[in-house]
């Protein structure tokens, strides 16, 4: 229990000091050194992290067992965890109008969300959690983009952090994220029912909305999710970003990031506009099944395979003791707090299961 | 009005219906048959029926807690009534 304890500070302080310290430096250092550093950090966490590495390589088998033998999921784990890190640098080179990491990423397909936001009813751009998503808002906002994200902070809604903590991780991450953004995030959250019309409002203004569609739904959300192939399974979400694209007219685009194999390039890619004709979950099935080909294009870029409860809430693996929530709650009072990916549902489902929740009052 | 409101959200927002008939007084967000996308798609449905503008500071829970309150909005966003207010 004491070597438990002791192996959770050392990680804390591990994380705190990369954030804070070692990352804005080495995102200072020539691109190459830079990452090659976040690699080195990524590999003593593969190393190191032997729980989250084995639930990654177990979901991983799981999930696309017969095409992977071990040593490529190994192979996976290992680039998952050096993708999370080198993820903290794009952060820190978002300095300077996101100058340095602009240089390093190439945009394919602006000309879509140009010619989308041509017909003036704004644009919807949908990614996933997958690779430096929140980067690539932040990118597509410093490359002339006005966009506005839908989607929490994560430290605001994770239960059990303190002031000092939430604070910290306000400055060294969503600060920087949210420089380059052109309004404040909506934040979605039970009982905040403006989300969709604020969002509405800004695709009026023809400016870019983006939102990643792939996160568990909440408990309380459970009852709107649908159904739809995913990983050659199904899975549940929550198709707001289609239901949003029907009711204004605005087209809805894919975008997603994918790292080379230098770790320290990478191609954002922006479809052309995904057909919303037919229900919600008929359309919402297209945009699935785009998330669903880049993750299979890539697996080592999507955030979730660490953690199966939220595996269990998408409804792609079963339940491990009947309740996802449960899952979720066991792991949150683990106290664990990292930027990545997973933390955001599970703190929000926790804490949301505490009545920390009224806090909206204008819908 | 009321019975404009009332049967659009019956008709169109009410996904459990277990929650119907709908009476004028249901609190409409507390038991959940309003959440953020169904109420822009009531805000949209009000603004083409009833040829009005809904601002964003209008959407407040007091302005959407049933059927009743809805029809009190819209009454007051009435064009003589905003003129008469702005003198």
């Amino acid at each position: 229990m004491g070597e438990r304890r002791a192996e959770r500070l050392l990680r804390s302080v591990e994380g705190v000091a990369y954030w804070a310290a070692v990352a804005p430096t080495v995102a200072c250092l020539p691109a190459g050194l830079g990452y090659r550093i976040a690699c080195w950090r990524g590999d003593w966490d593969f190393r190191h992290r032997h729980r989250k590495r084995a639930e990654l390589i177990r979901n991983l088998e799981q999930m696309l067992g017969d095409d992977l033998t071990p040593d490529a999921a190994a192979q996976l784990a290992r680039d998952w965890f050096r993708f999370r890190s080198c993820e903290t640098i794009d952060v820190m080179r978002l300095r300077y109008q996101a100058r340095p990491l602009r240089r390093l990423v190439e945009i394919r397909g602006r000309e879509h969300l140009e010619t989308a936001l041509a017909g003036g009813k704004g644009a919807i751009l949908c990614s996933a959690h997958f690779g430096s998503f929140d980067c690539c808002f932040s990118l597509l906002g410093a490359s002339g983009f006005p966009v506005t994200t839908i989607g929490r902070w994560q430290h605001n809604y994770t239960a059990g952090l303190s002031s000092a903590e939430r604070r910290f991780w306000d400055v060294v991450y969503s600060r920087r994220l949210r420089r380059h953004r052109h309004r404040p995030n909506i934040e979605p959250w039970p009982g905040r029912v403006a989300v969709a019309a604020q969002a509405a409002a800004i695709l009026r203004a023809n400016e870019v909305v983006t939102v990643a569609i792939d996160a568990p739904p909440l408990d309380s959300d459970r009852p709107r999710t649908v159904a739809v192939p995913f990983l050659g399974r199904r899975a549940r979400f929550l198709p707001g970003a289609v239901a949003l694209a029907q009711l204004t007219g605005a087209p809805l685009l894919m975008g997603f990031m994918y790292r080379a194999g230098d770790y320290r390039h990478q191609v954002l890619e922006i479809s052309a506009p995904v057909p919303i004709g037919g229900t919600a979950a008929t359309a919402f099935a297209r945009c699935a099944a785009e998330v669903s080909g880049a993750i299979q294009r890539s697996p080592a870029h999507w955030i979730y395979w660490p953690s199966g409860a939220d595996l269990a809430d998408l409804g792609l693996t079963p339940e491990v003791d009947g309740s996802p929530a449960m899952g979720a709650a066991h792991r949150q009072a683990d106290g664990r707090f990292l930027h990545d990916g997973w933390a955001d549902n599970v703190a929000a489902r926790a804490h949301s299961r505490h009545g920390l929740a009224a806090r909206t009052q204008r819908l | 009005v009321e019975n404009v409101v009332n049967d659009y959200i019956s008709r169109e927002i009410v996904q459990d219906p277990a929650q119907l008939p709908l009476s004028n007084e249901t609190p409409l967000l507390e038991d959940g048959v309003l959440d953020s996308l169904s109420l822009l798609q009531l805000v949209v449905f009000l603004q083409e029926r009833f040829k009005i503008t809904v601002d964003e500071a209008d959407l407040l829970p007091e302005n959407f807690a049933s059927v009743n309150t809805i029809c009190a909005y819209l009454r007051a966003r009435e064009p003589g009534r905003q003129e008469a207010a702005h003198g």
